[in-house]
């Protein structure tokens, strides 16, 4: 039966092609089906893709740790003060909340400076800041030209793009050169384009070579990335018991459901001697006088959580919508280019009775019938997809490109797309291919 | 042993409220090599006649054995599967499928042959099939581009092209001029002389059915008369020979 497969193929071209234009137009209906099935998962795919994205460029996903607690207390607000500055925030602690904390992606000590930085001639006042490698992807950050350094402990330096032009000239590739910071020397490996956070100013240094330089054994702040958007309200939760524990400040099991005003306070009247605080909440109380500002996240508990919950779920609903939408044309479109093609073939059927009575009368069995028109109607459908496939290609390119999205067509979905436009083909052809091969040949060769 | 033979054999449809009898008992031996020609008026059951011999029907009753095997109760696939090994049709409107080329309508019962041929010997046969009734020039050619009489031709070499014990042929004249019919009616002729091959004819012409070897009259069902003939001479067609296309010298080779 396989054997007589490329014949039937060639048969079935020849027949298909012998009515191009109905043929055409019998395939118009997979045709729109499959370009709107792979219209739908590349926009799908691109848009999921460039949201993701964005969040995570933005930081929302990022939980803050700061050494030190400046809240202010006092009656009014119903707060205890907070200590003020403190050592207390120590290497180990970042370690202890990548072990002990879920969903934590990323983790990056950090220790900063305001200092002078010489580089030959050229000199400056700016930000040191210590980090971890992890921070160029918390951020985003596109390093070019260079790369980012690779160990918290060499003696490489990522410029912020303002301060390297500040130093070496607009525009220039201050790679290689040689940065002198509180006498140690510091060599540049990389230029960020980070915007975020005043990035542009700031020379980042691996944070456990600054803390040598600077004498430290501690740290002043841990920068963490979450895994997903919407959880940062949960590990900031989680952090703030973790460090309770290890500073020795509560037993870290009370009210710690209650955001942002418990993680400011403590338990049992004494302050913790740090501070966490979450992208969003920072975003929003920026520039604010402390209290206020406690106030104003105690009112919007899990602010964070909300607004990006609240965000994904809008963007959810968009992109569910969507799909459904492109879903129901493609699902239409193949059932109605489905019965066109089972409406052809039936034609075909009768048209070619005699035929079909001939090669009945020359040996023909049942099942050699159906095979060939079945194979036609396949070879319909797959021709269909094909040319449904380039079609929703170029369709996706040309709205994703409208839109700034990124289109992409996983190979699968043109797998998918190939595939159901061959199950179209299988099924409504299955009946008119039935039906031929069930004529009788006497019938059948009297037909005229 | 007789290539075919019909034992009582009955056939009746039901058509309506009645029952046509189309057949009525009908027995009859036919030998290895005979050409015979069944005659009889439209709805004298010769067609029905036809159909079971050619496998392409069952009796109602009776037996047909079609080289010592009864093949009256076989299944549809197993008939199709007689059909292309024994059997090679030739029909009044010789059933070539149109725009396709001559070889590839010849080579048509070599699809369905099992085991199946490689695609270079299916051609390989069909040419010889071909050039043995002189149409090799004709090859290519589509049914639309060859006169009835090779149209007629090319069917008869898709018949001959799986080497069948059988020929049927159902009014292989009928949509041919005089002179056209002579000249098949010679080419079968000389088919069954240098291939020895069976023929059974179906004709309700009496010119045409001179041509077999053994004349059977069929009327309302039933085996009216069955005559050995001396078939009409060569001679006779040989008057016009030299008008005519080198069919004969072609079937001769």
């Amino acid at each position: 039966m396989f054997a007589t497969m490329p014949v039937n193929f060639r048969l079935a071209l020849r027949s298909l092609n012998r009515n191009r234009m109905r043929t055409l137009l019998t395939m118009l209906g997979i045709i729109i089906g499959v370009a709107a099935v792979l219209t739908m998962v590349a926009l799908g795919t691109g848009a999921r893709g460039s949201v993701e994205g964005e969040i995570t460029s933005a930081g929302t996903n990022l939980v803050f740790v700061k050494a030190g607690n400046y809240t202010r207390g006092g009656e009014s607000v119903g707060i205890v003060a907070g200590r003020g500055a403190a050592t207390s925030l120590v290497p180990a602690d970042a370690e202890a909340i990548v072990e002990q904390v879920d969903g934590v992606l990323a983790v990056s000590p950090g220790v900063a400076v305001r200092t002078f930085l010489t580089s030959g001639e050229a000199r400056a006042f700016a930000r040191v800041q210590g980090i971890a490698p992890a921070y160029a992807e918390m951020y985003s950050w596109n390093i070019s030209p260079g790369r980012m350094f690779s160990n918290s402990d060499t003696s490489d330096a990522i410029l912020g793009r303002a301060l390297a032009d500040q130093l070496f000239g607009a525009g220039s590739d201050p790679v290689g050169q040689v940065l002198s910071i509180r006498n140690h020397s510091f060599t540049v490996i990389g230029v960020t384009d980070g915007q975020a956070d005043d990035h542009a100013d700031v020379v980042f240094v691996p944070w456990a070579t600054l803390q040598g330089v600077l004498g430290l054994g501690h740290i002043e702040s841990i920068t963490l990335a979450a895994e997903k958007a919407g959880e940062a309200s949960r590990i900031q939760a989680e952090i703030t018991n973790l460090l309770r524990l290890r500073h020795g400040i509560s037993d870290g099991s009370a009210e710690t459901q209650d955001g942002y005003l418990a993680a400011q306070s403590s338990v049992g009247g004494i302050p913790d001697d740090f501070t966490v605080e979450t992208q969003a909440a920072q975003a929003l109380t920026r520039g604010l006088y402390t209290p206020a500002a406690a106030f104003a996240l105690a009112n919007l508990p899990k602010l964070d959580e909300v607004t990006l919950d609240e965000m994904s779920d809008t963007l959810d609903k968009a992109s569910n919508t969507m799909t459904a939408l492109l879903a129901s044309i493609a699902g239409v479109s193949l059932v109605v280019g489905g019965i066109g093609i089972m409406n052809i073939m039936l034609v075909s059927v009768t048209e070619r009775t005699r035929e079909i009575g001939l090669r009945m009368a020359a040996g023909a069995r049942s099942a050699d019938v159906a095979l060939q028109f079945l194979v036609e109607a396949i070879t319909l459908s797959l021709l269909g997809g094909l040319i449904g496939l380039v079609t929703g290609i170029l369709c996706a390119q040309a709205i994703g490109w409208s839109l700034g999205w990124p289109a992409e067509v996983p190979l699968a979905a043109m797998a998918l797309a190939i595939g159901i436009a061959g199950a179209v083909g299988l099924l409504f052809g299955s009946y008119p291919a039935r039906r031929a091969s069930l004529l009788d040949p006497i019938d059948a060769l009297r037909t005229e | 042993m007789p290539v075919i033979s019909l034992q009582n054999l009955k056939k009746s449809y039901a058509l309506g409220d009645n029952t046509v009898h189309a057949l009525r008992g009908v027995s009859l031996d036919i030998e290895e090599g005979e050409f015979v020609a069944i005659t009889g008026p439209s709805g004298s059951g010769k067609s029905t006649m036809m159909h079971i011999l050619g496998c392409l029907d069952r009796p109602t009753e009776g037996h047909y054995l079609l080289g010592g095997e009864d093949v009256s109760n076989l299944s549809r696939d197993a008939l199709a599967d007689i059909r292309n090994r024994q059997i090679g049709f030739v029909f009044q409107g010789f059933n070539l499928l149109p725009r396709t080329t001559a070889v590839e309508n010849v080579e048509v019962p070599l699809l369905y042959s099992r085991p199946l041929l490689p695609a270079a010997e299916r051609r390989q046969r069909a040419l010889e099939a071909l050039d043995s009734l002189g149409l090799s020039q004709r090859a290519d050619h589509h049914p639309s581009q060859l006169s009835g009489g090779q149209q007629q031709r090319v069917a008869i070499a898709r018949a001959l092209v799986n080497k069948p014990s059988l020929i049927l042929a159902d009014e292989p004249t009928g949509n041919l001029d005089t002179k056209t019919s002579i000249e098949v009616m010679r080419l079968l002729q000389n088919l069954r002389e240098s291939l020895g091959i069976t023929i059974v004819l179906i004709t309700h012409e009496p010119e045409i059915a001179a041509y077999g070897t053994r004349i059977i009259a069929v009327r309302d069902g039933e085996i009216v008369s069955d005559v050995a003939n001396t078939p009409t001479p060569m001679e006779h067609v040989e008057e016009d020979q030299e008008q005519s296309e080198p069919a004969l010298a072609a079937a001769n080779a």
